[in-house]
């Protein structure tokens, strides 16, 4: 099982970002869409989810309100904002050039 | 947007706090809830179903404290947490606590007090429009010391027309000038009043911009037509003495009774306005007899320019400058003009400066050497506060060490130290607020004449925001002494060690620094307040020429307007014959200008077979002392030569005259003056023509103007052989009775005299001393204060030093008792340790002294800065103090029983 100190620094916040780009989520979903998409190889515990989504919301990257689920239930949804879409932008751009870079590395010889 | 957003998301989690806990809870409850359902699902049973979705997700407290560092609320709980704590321990050691937040206050205070005056006075700009760009001339002849005088009807006319620097050039004047004295009487009911007067003219007010607050203000036409004899009756009056006198009710375009004269009050100024800090209350046109206003020799104006938009001080000081390279030959005559070389006696030049330098004169000094003062209060404040700082780190140090253990980090622990600080420096720096604003207030109550600008004396957002900047500085030396704590040795040393509260060597010597540097400090103060008590000391003991006790004296004016001037001479005699005639009066006299403290006549006088430097029959006598009754006696006066005014001389035709030392030297140059002959203005005194005086005798020099300053030349001439009295008159008696008791009799017999006058400055001549050194009286008082304070807190730091020395000794003493020393032996020894931080601290202060004491030579009267006698009694006073202070500690430990010593450990 992959902690998440295990994930590179800062692409929790990557991942976040690119997970709620299309639809606002609520953290479970945020963290059950992570696990499903990495096909079960990411699995973010609550312990280091909420903080991010607090740090990504002081930052004002996301925004949060509270809305029913689908069950009725009251649960926090979280949205990207315009600056938090940009933030993802740089973050992707970075990645990108980071995965290409020690792809390089790891693949020499 | 951003920057807004989240702003008002830390205000949220801030100040909303249940609201997002509540939220922060509810989340991880649905979190948690999801996953327990998930884990049902997927066939758990629920018990174990809820255990294992725990399990999975760690403990829910640890992750609502980390969510919330993610909201940065925990900085301000922890200073929230830091402050209440602090208060807490604090409140535990109410002592040391009341020690630090006292010397804090009285330290604060002092600076904050003295900036206050500092800023007022000569920091912060004149209550006028575009203060900068007032200038002040005066006229300045080095070669007999006349400094700062008045400028000639004629120059100052001369100077407006010439000068293309200046948009306005007014001049003013407080006597000589008009017929006034720089006061009136002024009539309001039946109740006659003294008033501060000047006389100023149209271009003046121009100068100065202000703007009237009712009525208008004196035109061209009715200040600068200088004819008839008397000026215009119309006047001005201060908004202060419209409210106080009159109540404010409505008074421009009435009549008011001025020197027996209805003037028109054409006027009232705007609240505070002055000019050169005269507290002024009636301002009246100026005016000039027209002889007068012809003499380049009278010396009458005071004038203040204001420069031209852009144009600035040296250029309007360059113009100056070449005006003065050939002022003779711009205004067509040779005859006693400003030059730039005043070579000779006669010669005079003019000089420019800022008007607020003008006003602050030479008060300016005093100020910053009492800033010093503080400043050097400050550190020693600051110097004892990190000892007891240290005292109380190193005796905690326990507390600390097992805080770390505990888990608090260190960067926590010295944020805790920091807040004690600011909590001790903030209550410090308010106290110290407070004890200034008092203190300020009592100071310009107490001396309301000795600080120039009183009214612009006040605390104000200059002045709290440097309280703010000392507080905060003393917060950061408390961080910073906690911060060198903070870097001692390991933990487990500094538990171990710490069970004894002992301490490592650099903490000794930064302690022992710390005293030195207060005994230093202490030194130069102490000397600085030496050097200053002495000057005030020698300043009361002047020979100022008579004999100033039992002399009672008071001053009378029968205004010009309304009487004559023989009729006056009999209202003063009048006057002094009812005076004389009361049980306890001695004798009585009178003269137009008190010594020691009147302002100079230079009056241009023809003497007979003589010819002064630059070729003249007459020369200019400083002081002219017009007298009545038998005022030598009286006085207590020596004549050195010849003989006094007697009786006779009344009678006769040939009129006398007496001259004092210096005159005679000057003039006669060692032969004798007696029987010499000279020609003072009978307009001087009142008296229709100019009649020679015969030099009868030589009475001894009288200091006129200060008692500090060298006597000039003085001519006496007796009204009783003219018959005529100018308008003032100063009386004195030589009485048994205080002034307290003759004051009700002698405004009896005042108004009987003429009930329109007031009897003003009642006091016997001792005060009038007093007011003449009040300057530098106040000045020793107010160092001595700090002398004393400072004395006090090095004193209190050697002690503190010295007894925890002693307490963290215990234990080594104890056995050197066991072993056999003596308690004589254990006594000397630790006083020699105290006594050799002091002797340190000393020689360093004597060296500092020296090195500053040159700043304040110019403010010293009858002794060197080097003054030994002042030194060596300075190292007694601090050799006594250091002796008293090392002595109860090192007395604690000769008692100490080695049993119990030993035992405690």
């Amino acid at each position: 099982m992959a902690k998440p100190t295990d994930l590179v620094q800062g692409t929790l916040d990557l991942l976040i970002l690119k997970t709620i780009l299309l639809e606002p989520k609520h953290g479970w979903a945020i963290a059950k869409r992570i696990q499903q998409v990495s096909q079960e190889a990411l699995q973010i515990q609550q312990g280091s989810l909420y903080p991010a989504l607090h740090r990504l919301e002081q930052q004002a990257w996301i925004k949060a309100e509270w809305r029913p689920t689908e069950t009725g239930r009251m649960a926090k949804f979280y949205t990207l904002t315009r600056s938090g879409r940009k933030q993802l932008e740089r973050e992707l751009a970075n990645w990108a050039r980071l995965s290409t870079a020690i792809n390089i590395v790891v693949q020499e010889a | 947007m951003r920057m807004l957003d989240k702003v008002r998301l830390r205000l949220r989690s801030l100040f909303r706090r249940p609201n997002v806990e509540f939220e922060l809870e509810t989340e991880l409850r649905f979190h948690l809830d999801q996953l327990i359902e998930e884990n049902i699902s997927s066939g758990m049973p629920p018990e174990e179903a809820r255990r294992a979705a725990q399990r999975m997700i760690g403990g829910i407290a640890q992750c609502k404290e980390e969510c919330r560092d993610m909201l940065r609320v925990n900085f301000v709980e922890d200073l929230v947490q830091d402050v209440r704590y602090t208060i807490r321990s604090l409140a535990k050691s109410p002592g040391f606590t009341g020690v630090v937040v006292a010397t804090l206050a009285l330290g604060i205070g002092a600076n904050i007090a003295i900036f206050t005056i500092v800023h007022g006075v000569l920091l912060r700009p004149l209550d006028y429009p575009k203060p900068d760009q007032l200038m002040y001339l005066t006229a300045e002849a080095p070669a007999i010391g006349g400094t700062g005088s008045a400028l000639s009807a004629p120059e100052y006319i001369e100077f407006r027309q010439m000068n293309r620097s200046f948009a306005a050039v007014g001049a003013y004047s407080t006597g000589g000038a008009a017929y006034t004295t720089g006061e009136v009487n002024l009539t309001t009911g039946d109740r006659p009043l003294r008033m501060r007067s000047i006389s100023v003219d149209a271009h003046l007010l121009k100068a100065l911009s202000i703007q009237p607050g009712q009525g208008r203000f004196f035109s061209d036409e009715e200040t600068a037509r200088w004819t008839g004899t008397l000026p215009p009756p119309i006047a001005i009056l201060s908004h202060e003495l419209w409210r106080t006198a009159f109540g404010q009710r409505p008074l421009v375009g009435q009549k008011v009774e001025i020197e027996g004269r209805p003037h028109e009050i054409v006027g009232i100024m705007p609240p505070g306005a002055d000019v050169m800090d005269n507290h002024t209350q009636v301002w009246l046109p100026l005016w000039l007899h027209p002889n007068m206003a012809r003499q380049r020799e009278a010396h009458v104006l005071y004038v203040i320019a204001r420069l031209k938009d852009g144009v600035t001080a040296e250029v309007a000081q360059t113009e100056l400058s070449a005006f003065l390279e050939n002022w003779g030959d711009r205004v067509g005559t040779t005859d006693h003009v400003p030059s730039n070389r005043p070579l000779r006696s006669v010669d005079h030049t003019i000089q420019l400066r800022a008007l607020q330098d003008a006003i602050v004169g030479n008060a300016s000094r005093p100020i910053w050497v009492l800033q010093a003062a503080v400043g050097l209060v400050l550190l020693i404040v600051c110097a004892n506060l990190a000892n007891l700082v240290m005292a109380r780190a190193g005796s905690r140090r326990r507390e600390f060490v097992l805080r770390i253990a505990l888990g608090a980090s260190r960067g926590r622990l010295l944020r805790q130290s920091v807040t004690e600080g600011a909590v001790m420096s903030v209550a410090g720096g308010i106290l110290g607020l407070w004890l200034a604003s008092a203190g300020v207030r009592a100071l310009i109550r107490a001396y309301p004449t000795s600080i120039p600008r009183p009214s612009e004396i006040t605390i104000n957002l200059p002045v709290l925001l440097v309280a703010l900047g000392l507080s905060t500085g003393t917060a950061l030396l408390f961080g910073f002494v906690a911060l060198g704590r903070g870097r001692t040795s390991s933990m487990a040393a500094a538990l171990k060690e710490g069970a004894r509260g002992s301490s490592g060597a650099w903490r000794h010597y930064a302690r022992r620094g710390l005293v030195i540097a207060q005994v230093a400090f202490a030194v130069m103060l102490v000397i600085g307040t030496g050097l200053l008590v002495q000057t005030v000391y020698n300043l009361t003991r002047i020979d100022a020429g008579f004999d100033r006790s039992r002399l009672v004296t008071f001053s009378m004016t029968l205004p010009m307007a309304n009487s004559e001037p023989e009729a006056r001479a009999q209202a003063y005699q009048r006057v002094l014959d009812r005076l004389r005639s009361l049980p306890g009066v001695l004798g009585t006299a009178a003269m137009s200008g008190l010594p020691p403290n009147r302002t100079p006549d230079a009056i241009a006088t023809l003497i007979g077979n003589y010819t002064s430097d630059d070729g003249r029959p007459f020369a200019i006598i400083d002081y002219y002392q017009f007298v009545m009754g038998d005022y030598f006696g009286t006085m207590g006066i020596p004549i050195v030569a010849g003989r006094g005014f007697e009786r006779t001389d009344t009678a006769s035709q040939g009129k006398v005259a007496i001259v004092n030392e210096t005159l005679a030297k000057r003039i006669w140059k060692g032969q004798n003056p007696i029987g010499h002959r000279l020609r003072p203005p009978g307009g001087s005194f009142g008296a229709s023509d100019d009649v020679w005086h015969t030099v009868i005798g030589v009475a001894k020099d009288v200091r006129q103007r200060g008692v500090e300053r060298p006597a000039g030349t003085e001519l006496y001439v007796s009204l009783d052989q003219h018959g005529v009295a100018p308008p003032s008159m100063n009386v004195v008696m030589r009485t048994t009775l205080p002034p307290a008791a003759l004051s009700g009799t002698i405004q009896r017999v005042v108004r009987e005299v003429d009930a329109a006058v007031p009897v003003v400055r009642l006091r016997d001549m001792d005060s009038v001393f007093a007011e003449s050194i009040r300057r530098p009286r106040l000045l020793a008082q107010l160092l001595g204060a700090f002398a004393g304070l400072a004395l006090l807190l090095a004193a209190i730091g050697t002690y503190g030093v010295l007894s925890y020395m002693v307490t963290e000794r215990r234990r080594e003493i104890g056995i050197r008792v066991a072993l056999g020393a003596t308690r004589s032996h254990v006594l000397t020894q630790i006083m020699k340790q105290g006594l050799q931080v002091t002797a340190l601290g000393v020689t360093i202060g004597l060296a500092g002294a020296l090195a500053v004491n040159r700043l304040i030579a110019s403010l010293l009267f009858g002794v060197q800065p080097t003054d030994i006698v002042t030194i060596a009694f300075v190292i007694a006073t601090i050799t006594a103090v250091a002796v008293v202070a090392s002595w109860l500690p090192a007395w604690r430990a000769s008692r100490l029983d080695p049993n119990v010593a030993l035992r405690d450990e």
